[in-house]
């Protein structure tokens, strides 16, 4: 094939114009816009698909599920109440802190539930400063105050703040959990939210079948280490030109996050942490006193403080590399002497400094993770059921094909035609939409040609009854096909309707097969309807017939 | 070639039969069921199934007293074609919880690995799941099956401009549902996603045969508006007739070699196909159509004029 008609869309493009030709100069005047439409589309179509199936390293154009590649299907739910309770601490924090500053003198103050928390034995004195102070720092719409005695104060989330972390938590984990299976380097993996209860996330690999490996990574907690920052720079290489062309003994090169603006940042960092996660005792969003600026606030435990001292006093000035899961989040320059309490400031949106806080406090995942269902398919497995399926296929298609031809005659020739048209359309959707196509998929391809096959069988009863009334053969056909229009309408709707509650079964084998279904549904009606009706008529032209094939 | 020139069976005179003999058939499924108990797959149920590919044609008592160490009371069966040396092991649903859900799956392989070392393992292939899901799953097959006969009643109902004509082919499709889950659970399949799956599209395929009738009828009541509707109903049976069976028989044919021919995992979908489209052709004829002749004659006695409306 030369080489300009290697792109599908030049190629198909000079195919349709030949068509167009060829239908112009070889077929009737009523016939030709519909031949070349036809025939582009179902090139168009044909082209999405091919090749099917991949060959060596090219991969193929219909993209296999699970339960056919081999490979592993997680869904894990995620904790959202670790998220609530880990707010409402921070939250009972700035509430003592605050009181504390203004000198109010309370019982106690801590977390009810959840996503609640109560300031009591407030002196009677103060409860209007105390009110103040709870009502400036917990506004609505995210918090509710209340007070359901003298004294007592009960501070509690909103519902659609109940909903804005959890749904933030649950994309934060995705967050986190697609970072990590990059690090497996599985090809087109899926990591998204799952199910209606909105905290479930499903997690797919093709292709892996190392469960234990899979899960080892996903599940780690996270590897944070605070390291001291050498240099920087845009790009792997500038960076190890200006130091000589290779990595000094002891340091590495580590990526940034790439948050800064979009731009890559690589960081030349001593290899020893100057402290790691396990030296922090927690870590929190805070407001600046002096620029009323988001900064985040955090306490090391005793030997990390000392560690942090030594370094801190040794550094100031220089830039220490919050390294989390193997990759630069933060490089904060250290401006003192710090030892066990530390505060990171900088241009940080409110946001932005919470979810620093978060990475340095949890470290990994912003909430626990739950395994709910596991599905690991071995890849001969997947192969047997390709082989198995497709054989079934075939078989169907071959009988049918038989079954037709010898029922109506050269009409059967017809619906054969219409049946590929209808495959080649299916296949075309499912590759150009990139649909997944699964074990109950195939089972829809098949279900689809007896689909096919009944809106063909439809019709040529119809044209046959309306023969034996004594109709001509072309008025049998318009008549033909006139009549079961509403009839083929009417059915699709309904299979349509069922199928359409398939696809609430969520991800997975059976939304293979409801895709499969709901575009063979299409493509038939197309194919056996308008295909074929074309066909009788370009057939039935060129001789004025007085008997037709059926 | 024709199968059929022109019949003239009366269909409709023989419902006294089939009606009586369908309902028997349905009552007859629900109780076998209630009483039987339903086998639901891994999927609804919750638990650990583990498929196991060994090197050589595997002993299943030896793998039994590896299993029984890790968790008593396993399903041990071959899987598929035994020279494919396919074993399935499937464990009943335990406290399963959080990151221990796979520990039973892993305690089977390593143990196989260690105690049944002379026939290695040469892949496998497990499914877990925990019970919320499989609770949820199950109340959610149901809901959906539901909600599909209700959707499909709906669009009939608005379609042929009368409740009778939704009601009878929903009666109709409920009852191949019932009747095809029956027959499955005599015959021991498990019920998994892919058996709701067939069922829905069952809901489907039968409708769509029923709307064909019906379709025929409502195109003969304009045109023969004299004669009654249950001569009109009978005769369009006759009409689509061959149609009905041809569409039925090549389907049927198509499946069941899905059912001989596509593998283990799709033999309880295959299989639900199979009997469903044998029943719902059957309750499309003999079911769906005195429903509606039954329905109209109800309404003719407070209401003369109901046929009109049709």
């Amino acid at each position: 094939m030369p080489p300009a008609l290697q792109n599908p869309l030049t190629l198909w493009l000079v195919l349709s114009v030949a068509l167009a030709a060829a239908c112009y100069f070889g077929m009737r005047r009523e016939l030709r816009v519909r031949a070349t439409l036809y025939g582009s589309f179902l090139m168009a179509c044909f082209l999405a698909f091919w090749p099917p199936y991949g060959k060596g390293e090219e991969p193929g154009k219909i993209k296999l599920g699970l339960d056919l590649r081999g490979g592993i299907h997680l869904v894990l739910q995620v904790v959202t109440d670790d998220a609530l309770n880990a707010t409402i601490d921070d939250a009972v924090q700035t509430a003592r802190d605050q009181a504390t500053r203004k000198g109010i003198v309370f019982a106690s103050a801590q977390r009810v539930d959840a996503t609640t928390f109560a300031v009591e034995g407030v002196e009677p004195a103060r409860v209007k400063d105390m009110r103040d102070l709870l009502r400036d720092f917990f506004r609505s719409p995210e918090w509710d105050v209340r007070e359901p005695a003298e004294g007592r104060f009960l501070v509690k989330m909103t519902e659609a703040y109940i909903r804005q972390i959890k749904d933030r938590t649950v994309k934060e984990a995705i967050k986190t959990l697609e970072r990590r299976v990059n690090q497996l380097g599985v090809a087109d993996p899926v990591i998204t939210e799952h199910g209606s209860r909105g905290d479930q996330i499903l997690v797919q690999l093709p292709g892996v079948t190392d469960v234990e490996q899979a899960k080892r990574v996903i599940k780690t907690t996270a590897q944070l280490s605070l390291k001291l920052v050498e240099d920087s720079a845009p790009s792997r290489e500038a960076l190890l030109q200006a130091h000589g062309g290779k990595v000094p003994d002891n340091m590495e090169v580590v990526e940034g996050a790439g948050q800064t603006a979009g731009q890559p940042v690589y960081y030349l960092v001593r290899k020893e942490a100057v402290i790691t996660g396990r030296d922090l005792k927690n870590a929190r969003a805070g407001v600046d006193p002096q620029t009323n600026g988001p900064e985040v606030q955090f306490t090391l435990n005793p030997q990390g403080a000392e560690k942090f001292k030594r370094e801190t006093g040794r550094s100031i000035g220089r830039q220490l590399a919050i390294v989390l899961d193997g990759r630069v989040e933060s490089a904060p320059r250290i401006e003192s002497q710090i030892s066990d309490n530390g505060r990171i400031t900088g241009r940080y949106t409110a946001q932005e400094a919470d979810e620093l806080a978060k990475v340095l406090r949890a470290g990994a995942l912003p909430a626990t993770l739950k395994y709910l269902q596991e599905l690991t398919v071995g890849a001969s497995l997947g192969r047997d059921s390709i082989r198995a399926g497709v054989t079934a296929a075939l078989m169907g298609m071959a009988f049918l094909a038989v079954f037709m031809l010898a029922y109506y005659r050269l009409s059967g020739l017809n619906a054969i035609v219409a049946l590929t048209a209808n495959l080649v359309i299916l296949l075309g959707a499912m590759a150009y939409f990139g649909a997944t196509l699964t074990l109950p998929g195939i089972a829809g391809v098949i279900l689809t040609i007896g689909v096919g096959v009944d809106t063909n069988v439809l019709i040529f009863e119809r044209i046959r009854e309306e023969l034996r009334n004594g109709k001509t053969v072309r008025a049998a056909i318009s008549n033909g096909f006139e009549r079961v229009w509403i009839t083929i309408l009417d059915t699709h709707a309904t299979a349509l309707i069922a199928a359409a509650f398939l696809f609430q079964f969520g991800t997975g084998p059976v939304k293979g097969f409801a895709v499969t279904l709901v575009w063979g549904l299409i493509a038939n009606i197309f194919a056996s309807y308008f295909v074929s009706r074309f066909l009788f008529e370009w057939v039935l032209g060129r001789r004025q017939a007085a008997t037709l094939s059926i | 070639m024709e199968i059929l020139k022109n019949p003239h069976y009366d269909f409709l005179g023989k419902s006294k039969i089939f009606v009586p003999l369908s309902i028997l058939l349905t009552l007859g499924s629900l109780a076998y069921m209630t009483f039987h108990g339903i086998r639901y797959g891994v999927e609804f149920q919750g638990g650990t199934q583990v498929i196991v590919r060994f090197t050589n044609t595997p002993q299943i008592d030896r793998i039994r007293s590896v299993v029984d160490k890790t968790a008593r009371g396993a399903v041990i069966q071959t899987y598929d074609d035994p020279r494919k040396n396919q074993v399935l092991v499937r464990l009943p649903g335990g406290e399963g919880e959080g990151a221990e859900l796979s520990a039973q799956a892993q305690a089977i392989l390593a143990g196989l690995a260690r105690d049944y070392p002379e026939n290695p393992v040469k892949e496998s292939s497990t499914e877990i799941v925990g019970p919320i899901v499989g609770q949820e799953l199950r109340r959610k097959a149901v809901q959906l099956t539901m909600f599909g006969l209700l959707f499909q009643f709906i669009y009939i109902w608005f379609r042929f401009g009368g409740a009778a004509w939704g009601a009878a082919a929903t009666i109709a499709v409920f009852h191949d549902v019932i009747i095809t889950l029956g027959l499955l659970v005599l015959c021991g399949y498990e019920v998994t996603l892919n058996v709701i799956a067939a069922l829905l599209t069952l809901v489907g395929y039968s409708v769509n045969d029923t709307i064909v009738i019906f379709d025929r009828v409502r195109e003969n009541l304009r045109q023969r508006r004299k004669e009654p509707l249950d001569t009109i109903i009978n005769d369009s049976v006759n009409q689509t007739l061959s149609r009905t069976l041809i569409s039925s028989g090549t389907t049927f044919l198509t499946v069941l070699g899905l059912y001989l021919f596509g593998g283990e995992v799709l033999r309880g979908f295959a299989f639900a196909m199979v009997v469903g489209i044998v029943f719902g052709t059957y309750s499309t004829i003999y079911i769906a159509s005195p429903i509606v002749v039954w329905w109209q004659r109800l309404r003719k006695d407070r209401r003369p004029a109901a046929r009109a409306a049709l």
